[in-house]
């Protein structure tokens, strides 16, 4: 009796033992996760000095962003700020900070920091892609105390919060005011801190950077690994070798690998919602254009129709890309009605030649026209190239004879500006990325003003579709109230996707090749393509192994 | 006189084919947001102002700040030269200890198979594009047979596939040189001499020809390393080697101006200095450059 007794207490004590041994494994912050990647952009980690990419992918591990991300569904979630609120007159957003928040040298987080970074960003030095718009709309930014913030702005400005949101744009990224001041900026730029979950240890430019995780429990996760490498491997096959040998757990590839990739054994991730392949037509509302066949919205409805978006799905990208919703908007775009749209892009972007043929006749157009189209490709998106060779064979089908010309990416965006002479009558490839709110892009692509595409008019011509939908943007970015608020962006969607002027091919995703055997299975957040918020949440593959 | 004809094509056609600030702003940035980066970046005057003020500068030995990494230019392209000049001597050595005896061997054996061989060799050495070997070589020895990295500067067996890569070009290079410069020399009156003299063919072939078969050899040396400067381009991209020749490609793809001009600027000056001192060389090996 006495020895079943000891027996029992002697399993409970085993028990205990490999129960507690195992949470202290699990605790336990080892190894090191290494992650190759095509860019790293300009290797700062001055945010000031960084664009989009850059920073969600390299620097967003160390600098926390003062809105940040709902990781389940995608878009705007708390972040530095736990909460924000909008005063009564619209004009003053307080941004309640998330308490017990401390920088990689043990100095507190508070509001002062958040207001230094936000005026740091906005300086004149900066090279942030919303400085010019920040120091237009803000007015003026107050510490009420250590942990709220306020931020006056000079009209109502609703998307300010997830403009500071590194959902949208890196603009939030909170730097660490004493210590900056105290040591300079060319010293912060050498020995960077912030207050992510991993902290700076080397930058090897043109080579990689080393980060070292935190061993406090963070917000955002407290790394399972000990150390980060960041490697810059620009040659895609070069990279996929790395995670095949191990070198790499982690490597960013393409649709066009992603088959290879998974028959040599390693995991693929698909990220969803990152962009959107699109095609675009340039300034049809000129007088110049007016008898074009592009002019006429019916014959852009039938190119739409030409296009068998299943087949580029499938051949293109190997099966992992979506029919996708109207121009950039996605599953996870804020103040829309998902079903209506998803109900309507079903219908809208079927694969109807028939009908296309049918429209191009009714047109004067039974043995179709020439156009003239632009192939090109955004850094990282290299099958947008097929694409926009696929779509141009679909339209020779129905009998559109299209010239295509195909430009680097870095020779394409001044094409764009000015009167636009070779793109103009006809169209090109273009592409957005995954944001939660959309007034910003809608505003690139069709404000009549400034360097934009302008798509549906310009300051000289501005006819019915283009004058509404430029109202309903002004509206837009005033509404308060959630209601009137997604039934003006549907209204807005409604009106440019009639145009069929800015035309979605599929929405696409971001690839990762993974090697089980150095990292364990995670997932990313959904329209967002780099894991710069993602590697703290990452686990060690033997504390979770990759499904078969 | 060429540099300065250099850095004016630099200047003016980096700017023919586009922009940083279209590089550095989102897609759906405003035209307010690009107005106020360009000038930020000090891109806002007439370009035959900007080109005055490049001229000035590049005189005081100034070409710019680098708008990707926001560093002088020519600091950029300091920090990488050691890696790329790390490669350079090993891929001209690899490319001499084989391209030299294959010359040999193949002018010895004129066109029978060997010299045959030793042809198919050179030809595949020329037309392989660097990418598509350097690919080859990382899936056969990294990710087959697991002998060596896939790639990044690291130990010496981080070394072994970009050397091989950038050499492959040369080998064929020298084998094709060797063997005419051989064939030539061969035939002189002095190796006939040699021979009556009774010495040994191993001696007349290995010492007396091939020392005054290299002497052409040696005037191509400035070009085989330009080659291998600007050929660093590629093999630097398909191995994660971060030198001047993938610097070059990023201030290519960016439209970084000023590190675009400071890379062509200094590797014009580095090829013209390595020619110079081939040119003085040559005169040193060969007397009869410093008799005319």
């Amino acid at each position: 009796m006495i020895g079943g007794l000891q027996l029992r207490k002697w399993a409970l004590a085993s028990l205990l033992v490999a129960a507690s041994a195992a949470h202290a494994a699990a605790q336990t912050q080892t190894g090191t996760l290494i992650f190759a990647v095509e860019s790293l952009g300009g290797q700062t980690l001055d945010p000031i000095l960084e664009g989009r990419p850059g920073n969600a992918v390299y620097q967003a591990v160390m600098y926390d962003s003062l809105v940040g991300f709902d990781f389940a569904k995608g878009g705007v979630g708390p972040g530095v700020a736990e909460r924000w609120v909008l005063s009564a007159d619209g004009l003053t957003w307080t941004f309640h900070i998330r308490p017990g928040q401390i920088f990689h040298n043990n100095d507190p987080l508070t509001a002062h920091d958040v207001k230094f970074s936000l005026e740091r960003q906005m300086a004149p030095n900066s090279l942030a892609a919303a400085a010019a718009v920040m120091r237009r709309t803000i007015k003026s930014i107050d510490v009420v105390d250590d942990l709220t913030v306020r931020v006056n702005t000079s009209s109502p400005q609703i998307g300010l919060p997830a403009g500071l949101s590194r959902a949208v744009a890196p603009e939030g990224a909170v730097m660490p005011k004493n210590y900056l001041e105290k040591v300079g900026e060319d010293e912060f730029r050498r020995k960077p801190i912030g207050s992510g979950p991993w902290r700076f240890v080397r930058s090897v430019p043109g080579d990689r950077l080393e980060f070292e995780a935190v061993s406090h429990a963070h917000w955002r996760g407290r790394p399972n690994f000990k150390n980060l490498h960041l490697l810059l491997v620009p040659e895609e096959s070069t990279r996929v070798a790395m995670v095949r040998t191990g070198e790499a757990a982690i490597a960013s590839i393409g649709p066009e690998t992603m088959l290879s990739a998974s028959r040599s054994g390693l995991e693929v991730l698909a990220v969803p919602g990152t962009m959107q392949a699109i095609y675009q037509f340039y300034g049809t509302y000129r007088p110049e254009f007016k008898n074009s066949p592009v002019a006429n919205p019916r014959i852009r409805q039938a190119l739409s129709l030409a296009i068998d978006r299943q087949q580029i799905i499938d051949h293109i990208m190997n099966g992992r890309a979506k029919m996708p919703f109207p121009f950039a908007t996605f599953g996870y775009t804020e103040f829309l009605s998902h079903e209506r749209w998803d109900k309507w892009a079903r219908e809208a972007f079927r694969y109807d030649p028939v009908m296309a043929r049918k429209i191009l006749a009714e047109e004067g157009y039974p043995n179709g026209f020439e156009l003239n189209f632009a192939n090109t490709a955004l850094p990282g998106t290299q099958y947008m190239v097929d694409i926009g060779t696929a779509i141009a064979d679909m339209w020779t089908k129905v009998g559109v004879r299209v010239k295509l010309r195909h430009y680097e990416w870095g020779s394409f965006p001044p094409l764009v500006r000015g009167d636009q002479p070779a793109l103009a009558g006809g169209g090109s490839m273009f592409r957005t990325a995954g944001r939660p709110d959309i007034p910003w892009r809608y505003n690139s692509a069709l404000n009549t003003e400034g360097v934009g595409e302008r798509l549906l008019g310009d300051a000289s011509t501005c006819e019915a579709s283009c004058r509404e939908y430029l109202q309903i943007h002004t509206d837009l970015t005033a509404e308060r109230d959630p209601v009137k608020r997604t039934a003006l962006t549907d209204r807005m969607v409604e009106v440019v996707a009639n145009t069929w002027l800015v035309v979605p091919i599929i929405e696409g995703m971001g690839y990762y090749a993974i090697n089980s055997r150095r990292v364990g299975e995670f997932a990313a957040i959904p329209g967002r393509h780099e894991l710069g918020d993602v590697f703290e949440r990452m686990p060690r593959a033997d504390q979770k192994p990759w499904k078969k | 006189m060429l540099l300065c004809l250099v850095a004016t094509i630099v200047f003016f056609l980096g700017r023919l084919t586009g922009n940083p600030v279209d590089m550095i702003l989102p897609e759906d940035a405003t035209g307010e947001d690009r107005a106020a980066l360009i000038k930020t970046l000090g891109l806002d005057g007439p370009l035959h102002e900007q080109y005055l003020i490049f001229v000035g500068h590049a005189l005081q030995g100034d070409l710019g700040t680098s708008i990707r990494y926001r560093q002088p230019a020519v600091d950029a392209f300091f920090s990488r030269l050691p890696n790329t000049l790390a490669v350079i001597p090993w891929a001209l050595l690899l490319a001499m200890a084989v391209g030299i005896p294959l010359g040999v061997v193949a002018a010895l054996n004129r066109g029978n198979i060997i010299d045959r061989l030793v042809g198919t060799v050179a030809v595949l050495g020329v037309a392989t594009p660097s990418f598509l070997l350097g690919v080859l070589l990382i899936f056969v020895f990294s990710v087959e047979l697991g002998w060596l990295p896939s790639g990044r500067m690291g130990g010496p067996s981080h070394y072994v596939l970009p050397v091989i890569t950038l050499s492959a070009f040369l080998v064929a290079g020298f084998a094709r040189l060797v063997r005419s410069s051989m064939l030539e020399v061969m035939d002189s009156e002095f190796v006939k001499l040699a021979r009556i003299k009774g010495l040994s063919e191993t001696v007349v072939i290995w010492k007396h020809c091939l020392r005054n078969a290299l002497i052409p050899v040696l005037s191509l040396w400035g070009v085989f390393i330009g080659n291998l400067v600007t050929g660093a381009i590629v093999t630097e991209t398909v191995f994660a080697w971060p030198g001047v020749g993938r610097l070059t490609y990023e201030a290519v793809i960016f439209r970084d101006f000023p590190l675009l001009q400071a890379t062509i600027i200094l590797k014009a000056v580095l090829i013209l200095s390595i020619n110079l001192m081939v040119d003085i060389l040559y005169a040193y090996v060969d007397p009869r450059i410093r008799l005319t």
